[in-house]
């Protein structure tokens, strides 16, 4: 098996005829790797990751997650990644410890795998008793730990999480980041992210894929790309290229 | 100029397309109703023009009665009679007594039986009795209107009349001619009779009319509306993506779903069932005037059998199955809580025609290009079942049941198609709301 947890080769989607909202997406990421797409609105970060997730046919091209092509073999790949999606919400009659329960059951392969799962992501949301109240009453910064948590309870080969700190404020937002951070460093977890905050992105990430138009665009680690682009951050480094290619 | 601009806002808020057609629509479907009804009752008024009846007893007494029935015009000013019409009475021959055989072999739906000795009795002072059969096809309120009544009433005055006439006027005669015509009266369901007013078994049948279209239709707009909510706020909170992305297949997901709302369907079956008995239980129990309705009802095949409950209950659920699979869909292609809404829609008009008509009409009259339309809509055949079931109309029962579970299968295939391709991502419907749609849609795409 590659060192690599996911392989992206070539991935493009067509709606349309000629008009593509992913087109030849390819990058990889390794092993305990943060790797995130950044782009404007309708760059084609979601498409992308719907299709990594199983929820979008590729048109062209393939992806491999743990060694399993999303083509061939979708009910594996779906047993190696979770899915945040951007502003997801949860089951709001629910409890929050009745969703954690009722997601680790369809993740765990028995009853005390989906305990430990439970357990894990009790600790992991810092939620307390909160979790034993109605999700309906939680703010959003707790249901996005809730959902968080629920991503890496199962200690997923890659959890792609689409804009995972939209809409939270900054303290909320800085624990969320931590907290990938901390499950990358501790426990070797993948993640693919996907952000328009290029700020957070450069604080996270490992890797970034600079996405436009359906089109990756560029590679590397903030500081390459920084370095290239002669720029202090990845926002200005982002600017320069929407000014070189007119990519919004 | 601010108030003007607040009520622009306001009026655009509310005048949406979707109010627009719901109103059109509406007022076609009340068009549409008017129509079917001003059919229904041009028939039945046709059909009370002429009054069937069968004169057993051939005296000059009942030739005169008869000819009384026929005047058609009279001099408003002296009373005396202008013209006669024949044509207002259908004299038949009646030969034997199983009058279900009777009326279908002389193709009416009422007759009046005068018995032999009639206008003896009524020259000696005595009590004559004629014979009232009247015919039901449907408890629906329009489709049992009936001349019988006003034929035995105009029989009451006309014997009147000939009695005095006969005996001379005195203060007792008048007395006893109030009481001399008594009427036996015979109600015909299908192959089936019993000697009971129409008038009564229609009134008890009408409160099944009544009643029943009401429950049907609430039960489809909360299983609609249920399942509606249910899937369109999984989609907009996104909770499906996640769901979708777990280790399960999506045909499990629909399965569950599918299989969850049939419990409820077959859950809210079971309880109408329980409800309709009880409510035909309390109906048809002994009435103050000592007449045994039930034991009447039950004469004329018009209470239902364990088997008709079965039966019902079993369209019921299929219907309930519809409704869900149909909102499930719809619900998964809702942009939004408001095309959610909007997308309620369908189902509604798909209710409520079928719930108008059937309230007042027998179905099986309307004129063949309406009739298709109207059975056309699935619930049609929900919302005539019991009716179909206790008038042995069931040749209608069986091919609406039919139609229901072809209709069914391919409600879910559809599902089935939606859930397990992107359409589930890609695809949404917006009523009136194209241009945001296709702007939403385009933006959805490109992310």
């Amino acid at each position: 098996m590659s060192e690599n947890v996911l392989e992206v080769k070539g991935l493009s989607k067509m709606y349309k005829k000629g008009v593509y909202a992913a087109h030849d997406v390819t990058f990889n990421i390794k092993k305990g790797e943060i790797f995130a797409l950044i782009g404007p609105n309708g760059a084609g970060k979601t498409t992308t990751i719907r299709m990594i997730s199983t929820l979008l046919t590729a048109t062209e091209g393939d992806a491999v997650v743990a060694g399993h092509s999303i083509l061939t073999d979708a009910a594996k790949v779906r047993e190696n990644i979770t899915y945040l999606p951007d502003e997801a919400g949860a089951y709001k009659t629910m409890k929050g410890i009745d969703y954690l329960d009722f997601m680790a059951k369809l993740y765990a392969p028995d009853k005390n795998h989906a305990k430990e799962y439970v357990e894990r992501a009790k600790e992991i949301c810092g939620l307390g008793d909160r979790l034993f109240d109605k999700i309906e009453s939680y703010s959003r910064g707790m249901i996005r730990k809730l959902l968080l948590s629920r991503a890496v309870m199962s200690r997923p080969a890659l959890a792609i999480l689409d804009e995972p700190t939209s809409g939270l404020d900054i303290l909320n937002a800085l624990e969320i980041r931590r907290m990938i951070k901390k499950l990358a460093a501790d426990e070797g977890m993948s993640f693919l992210l996907s952000s328009h905050n290029m700020l957070e992105i450069e604080f996270v990430s490992d890797r970034v894929g600079i996405i436009a138009k359906g089109n990756l665009l560029e590679i590397g680690t903030p500081e390459e790309l920084k370095a290239k682009h002669n720029a202090k951050n990845l926002e200005e480094v982002f600017e320069g290229m929407v000014k070189n290619s007119e990519i919004c | 100029m601010k108030f003007a601009n607040l009520f622009r806002k306001e009026l655009k808020e509310l005048l949406t397309p979707s109010t627009i057609i719901t109103t059109i629509v509406m007022m076609f479907v009340l068009v549409f109703a008017g129509n079917a009804f001003g059919g229904i009752i041009e028939d039945s008024v046709e059909q009370m023009s002429v009054m069937t009846i069968c004169d057993k007893d051939q005296s000059q007494i009942s030739k005169d009665l008869i000819k009384q029935l026929t005047i058609s015009e009279v001099d408003e000013e002296t009373g005396a009679v202008i013209s006669y019409d024949d044509s207002l009475v259908k004299l038949v021959d009646i030969q034997s007594e199983d009058y279900a055989k009777e009326l279908e072999r002389l193709d009416v739906n009422n007759a009046i039986i005068i018995p032999e000795g009639f206008g003896d009795a009524l020259l000696n002072g005595k009590e004559c009795e004629i014979i009232s059969i009247s015919k039901m096809s449907s408890s629906a309120t329009l489709s049992n209107i009936s001349l019988n009544d006003s034929a035995v009433e105009s029989i009451r005055q006309i014997a009147k009349t000939l009695y005095i006439a006969n005996k001379g006027i005195s203060l007792e005669d008048i007395a006893k001619s109030e009481t001399l015509v008594t009427v036996s009266p015979i109600t015909i369901v299908a192959d089936k009779s019993a000697p009971v007013s129409s008038t009564l078994i229609s009134s008890l049948t009408s409160m099944q009319s009544m009643f029943v279209p009401i429950v049907v239709y609430v039960l489809i707009m909360f299983s609609s509306q249920l399942i509606m909510t249910a899937i369109s706020t999984e989609k907009i909170d996104k909770t499906l993506e996640t769901l979708l992305s777990a280790p399960v297949s999506r045909l499990s997901v629909l399965l569950a779903k599918m299989l969850a709302a049939g419990t409820v369907a077959a859950f809210n079956a079971i309880a109408y069932m329980i409800g309709f008995s009880q409510m035909m239980g309390s109906m048809t129990s002994e009435l103050p005037s000592g007449i045994d309705a039930d034991k009447y009802l039950s004469e004329l095949g018009l209470t239902l059998s364990f088997s008709g409950y079965i039966l019902l209950g079993l369209q019921l659920f299929v219907t309930v199955l519809i409704t869900l699979s149909v909102s499930l869909v719809l619900g998964a292609l809702a942009k939004d809580a408001k095309s959610a809404q909007s997308l309620l829609m369908p189902i509604i008009f798909m209710a409520i025609i079928p719930y108008i008509l059937s309230m007042v009409m027998d179905l099986k009259e309307l004129n063949p290009i309406l009739r298709i339309i109207v059975y056309a809509i699935p619930f049609t055949h929900t919302f005539t079942a019991a009716e179909n079931i206790m008038f042995s109309n069931m040749g209608i029962f069986w091919g609406g049941f039919a139609y229901q579970c072809i209709l069914l299968v391919i409600c879910m295939a559809v599902a089935v198609k939606i859930f397990t391709t992107d359409r589930i991502f890609t695809v949404t419907l917006n009523f009136g709301g194209k241009k945001r749609a296709k702007k939403n849609k385009t933006l959805s795409e490109n992310e």
